[in-house]
């Protein structure tokens, strides 16, 4: 199905979310727009004021009725929507109390306005549209609010914000900057026996408003290109896509400047054609599930949504936040969470998705970025079944999983987000153009189970190895933690063949898993002697990973030998201590193949799984007391 | 009757643009060939005037994915822009199609000789096409070989069927409809185990009137031409 089309569904499937207030960003009805308003103005069934407020800024948020032109207009342009407006247009005595200063052609708005809104009443004979259109036709808002001491005025003019803190003008608090004459105003009409005075929350009037617009419309018709019926075409395609403020558009056809469609077409009409209710169905969709479960960074933006309205995982998030929405305590780093606690969490939460989707439900995953202010591009779009989806989102969280720790709060087993592995594989090279395109690389690997391109499994591996200058227990120390731990889980499911455990596993002998125990061994050993001096250093062992990824035998050498006089330390202090990792030391040694040992060959990422598997194998074994220290019950 | 060729043509990007996305300037690729994208890779392998390209069914033998690149497209007035393309990357197809005979070129009926355009085309597929083949776009060379259709293992072998919605088709050209009026013509195709059989021009129902175009193809005598056989 094509992208277009898909939202367009998703519109229609999740019609009753249309204007929930509950919604950060809602469902907007056809041929609406949100905005901010900051004056509610009541009147009466016959068009008279009786009161006015500030808007409190939590309650600002309101759809109102726009046309195609008005959600887009910008600059100067002259645009009005059709009932709920700023003073420009809605302020028949506008211009009289000192409004568009700066303007040349000293213009309201407010007859383009008028007109626009007797036309709706017109065709409507709502009762309280035409109080409003009554009222506004006296021209006396402005000074009713003035009087109403909504509005402050100086002499003739409305006034500048005034630096006298004795008043607080709750209008300043409202609209943007000094100028009060930028309100957004909305309408509320009480009529005795009518329960909905607000107008801006009548499904009545948005029905009525909808079904005004396309019969007032000037339309070309024509063939869809989305359905392919015969429909009203839209000129212009809606934009606050990605987020308020947004100017990028999705569809844009205005374009004369570049090489487009020239040629062939004379005119972007004859080379593309959308319905207009398609359209608004589509991005107003696409508006809602972006707010409501995207992954947004900067322009770009991604987001999974089922057809059928219901919740689908998130493909860029890490297990932690798929199990736990990222909010949930963190878990308790010694409990002995295990992997297999995390495939049975794992388990059940796609269980849960799978109990709202069926399995043959369509799901789709959009990517959208712009390289320009006002064009946006579709980067990545798939669609499959529910059960397609599913599928490969836990196979990714159980296969590319490992133990992350992200933090102190964040300790858990699983997957990373791609922006994380994005961080661990650029380090501080990277910036937003390269993670979005790290993320973007990534997602195939998420939704259609693709193999992780090798270079940043590669440099993800060369960093972790890195980790000469982190000082034990710094803020670096952490982020090399979480790159390790990132390092790993790359590693593992490029490799699923091999089957690594996430536990150490004392039967393989493989080169590179036998060296990376080594390793660790020998920083657990240091570690444990410069501690009883009381010293904060970074170990040898430490400071030499890199080294000992490109040259193991002959940096192992270097090790074995500084090792000696820690062995002396602790042979004094902890024999017992000392003796167990000897002898784990030793038992890694025999299980080498003679040749690959003394081979100087450098070694893979795979070194980096023992090392890891070793070191947790080693943490998670109860500090021995040094006084009882005995050499026969240390194991 | 020998008419038909079958052809391989692979390569590592493909942009069969969305008309939806071609007029701002963010092109962004169909998941499948257009018929019309495919035809003219057919011209590019061998074609007269004579006759017109049929495609048949196309195959996709590679995964389908794609591959978004940040363009700096030119302007009208020099200069340029960004954008970001979104391109088919590591495209097979394998294609079947042959031709039929043009009948608004009734000037070339004399050539109109089957065994010998069979043979040429034949020909020109061995050797990869007369022309440059390209996918979709002009950056995006592709490279034409013989096959048998429908050999070999794909991607999508066992993969049942999968829905594309509402896609363009192809372009009703005056010279091939003898109106002159430009169509453009849209289907929607599924795809049945990586194989995708395209309708007739004709069979198409969707169609959306572009413009009018009067058609102008260059006037020829055939073998009547003064002096050319003495």
């Amino acid at each position: 199905m094509s992208w277009l089309d898909n939202l367009c569904r998703t519109y229609e499937n999740n019609s009753e979310h249309v204007g929930d207030r509950n919604d950060d960003i809602p469902l907007l009805p056809l041929f609406h727009s949100l905005q901010n308003a900051q004056v509610d103005v009541v009147l009466d069934g016959d068009g008279n004021f009786l009161r006015a407020a500030v808007v409190s800024k939590d309650d600002a948020r309101t759809i109102i009725p726009a046309t195609e032109e008005s959600a887009g207009r910008s600059g100067g342009k002259i645009a009005p929507h059709a009932l709920c407006d700023t003073l420009q247009y809605v302020a028949g005595d506008y211009l009289r109390w000192g409004g568009n200063p700066r303007k040349e052609k000293n213009e309201s708005g407010f007859e383009d306005y008028i007109a626009g809104l007797d036309g709706w009443v017109t065709w409507s004979r709502d009762q309280q549209l035409r109080s409003v259109l009554t009222y506004l036709r006296k021209g006396l808002l402005i000074s009713d609010l003035v009087e109403f001491k909504v509005l402050w005025a100086s002499g003739e003019k409305l006034a500048e914000r005034t630096k006298d803190s004795s008043k607080p003008y709750p209008i300043f608090k409202a609209v943007s900057g000094n100028n009060q004459a930028t309100a957004f105003v909305r309408f509320s009409v009480e009529i005795p026996g009518d329960p909905q005075s607000h107008l801006w929350l009548s499904p009545r009037l948005r029905d009525s408003w909808r079904d005004y617009y396309r019969t007032s419309r000037s339309d070309s018709y024509g063939v869809c290109m989305v359905t392919g019926k015969t429909s009203r075409l839209a000129h212009n395609h809606p934009k606050f896509i990605r987020y308020p403020g947004d100017g990028a558009k999705l569809v844009s056809s205005n374009d004369s400047a570049g090489f487009t469609y020239r040629g062939k077409f004379t005119d972007a009409r004859e080379a593309c054609g959308i319905g207009v209710d398609i359209t608004h169905k589509a991005h107003n969709a696409l508006r809602w599930l972006i707010a409501r479960q995207g992954y947004r960074d900067g322009d770009q933006a991604i987001v999974a949504w089922a057809i059928s309205g219901a919740n689908v995982p998130d493909p860029c998030a890490d297990t932690f936040a798929l199990l736990f929405g990222g909010d949930q305590d963190p878990i308790p780093t010694d409990s002995g969470y295990t992997a297999q606690e995390v495939g049975h969490a794992l388990s059940t939460r796609i269980a849960g998705y799978s109990a709202t989707l069926n399995n043959t439900d369509s799901v789709s995953v959009i990517g959208l970025d712009s390289a320009t202010p006002g064009r946006m591009a579709i980067r990545y779009y798939r669609d499959l079944t529910a059960s397609e989806l599913l599928r490969r989102v836990q196979s990714w969280h159980e296969e590319c999983s490992w133990l992350q720790r992200f933090g102190k709060d964040r300790v858990f087993v699983g997957a990373p987000a791609p922006r994380d592995i994005a961080e661990a594989a650029f380090g501080s090279r990277l910036d937003g153009n390269l993670r979005k395109a790290t993320v973007e690389r990534l997602l195939p690997c998420i939704v259609d189970g693709a193999p992780i391109p090798s270079d940043l499994v590669d440099s993800c591996v060369n960093r972790a190895a890195n980790r000469n200058g982190i000082k034990p227990n710094s803020s670096e120390c952490w982020e090399w933690e979480k790159s390790l731990g990132i390092a790993c889980a790359l590693f593992r499911y490029t490799h699923k063949e091999r089957g690594y455990a996430m536990a150490l596993n004392r039967e393989r002998n493989s080169r590179d898993y036998l060296y990376g125990r080594l390793l660790a061994l020998a920083e657990h050993l240091e570690r444990r002697a410069l501690s009883y001096g009381d010293e904060k250093r970074a170990t040898n062992a430490e400071k030499l990973t890199q080294r000992f990824s490109d040259r193991p035998y002959a940096t192992w050498l270097l090790l074995e030998t500084a090792l000696t006089p820690y062995c002396v330390r602790l042979s004094t202090k902890s024999p017992g201590f000392l003796y167990g990792v000897k002898r784990e030391m030793d038992s890694v040694m025999d299980l080498f193949i003679t040749d690959e040992f003394t081979c100087d060959r450098r070694l893979t990422g795979e070194f980096l799984l023992g090392y890891h598997c070793q070191r947790a194998d080693l943490r998670s074994k109860p500090t021995k007391d040094d006084d009882d220290s005995d050499p026969n019950d240390d194991e | 009757m020998k008419d038909a060729i079958e052809f391989k043509v692979s390569a590592r990007f493909a942009l069969f643009t969305d008309p939806i996305t071609k007029i701002g300037g963010e092109k962004s690729t169909y998941h499948l060939p257009t018929y019309e994208a495919l035809k003219g890779i057919a011209k590019s392998v061998y074609w007269k005037p004579t006759f017109v390209w049929v495609i048949d069914r196309v195959r996709v033998v590679r995964r389908i994915r794609t591959q978004s690149k940040s363009m700096k497209p030119l302007e009208y007035g020099g200069g340029n822009t960004l954008a970001i393309y979104t391109y088919l990357a590591d495209v097979e197809y394998q294609v079947a199609a042959h031709f039929k005979w043009n009948p608004f070129r009734e000037d070339l009926q004399e050539d109109r000789d089957t065994d010998k355009h069979w043979h040429v085309a034949q020909r020109m597929v061995e050797k990869g096409g007369r022309q440059d083949v390209f996918l979709g776009a002009r950056e995006c060379q592709g490279y034409v070989e013989p096959c048998v259709f429908g050999e070999g293992t794909g991607h999508y072998d066992d993969a049942g069927e999968l829905a594309y919605g509402l896609m363009f088709h192809g372009f009703d050209y005056p010279d091939e409809t003898g109106t002159n009026e430009l169509h453009s013509r849209f289907w929607k195709p599924v795809m049945t185990d990586g194989i995708v059989t395209f309708p007739r021009p004709e069979d198409c129902t969707v169609r959306r009137f572009v413009r009018e175009m009067i058609p102008n193809p260059p006037s020829s005598v055939g073998l009547q031409e003064e002096g050319l056989l003495k």
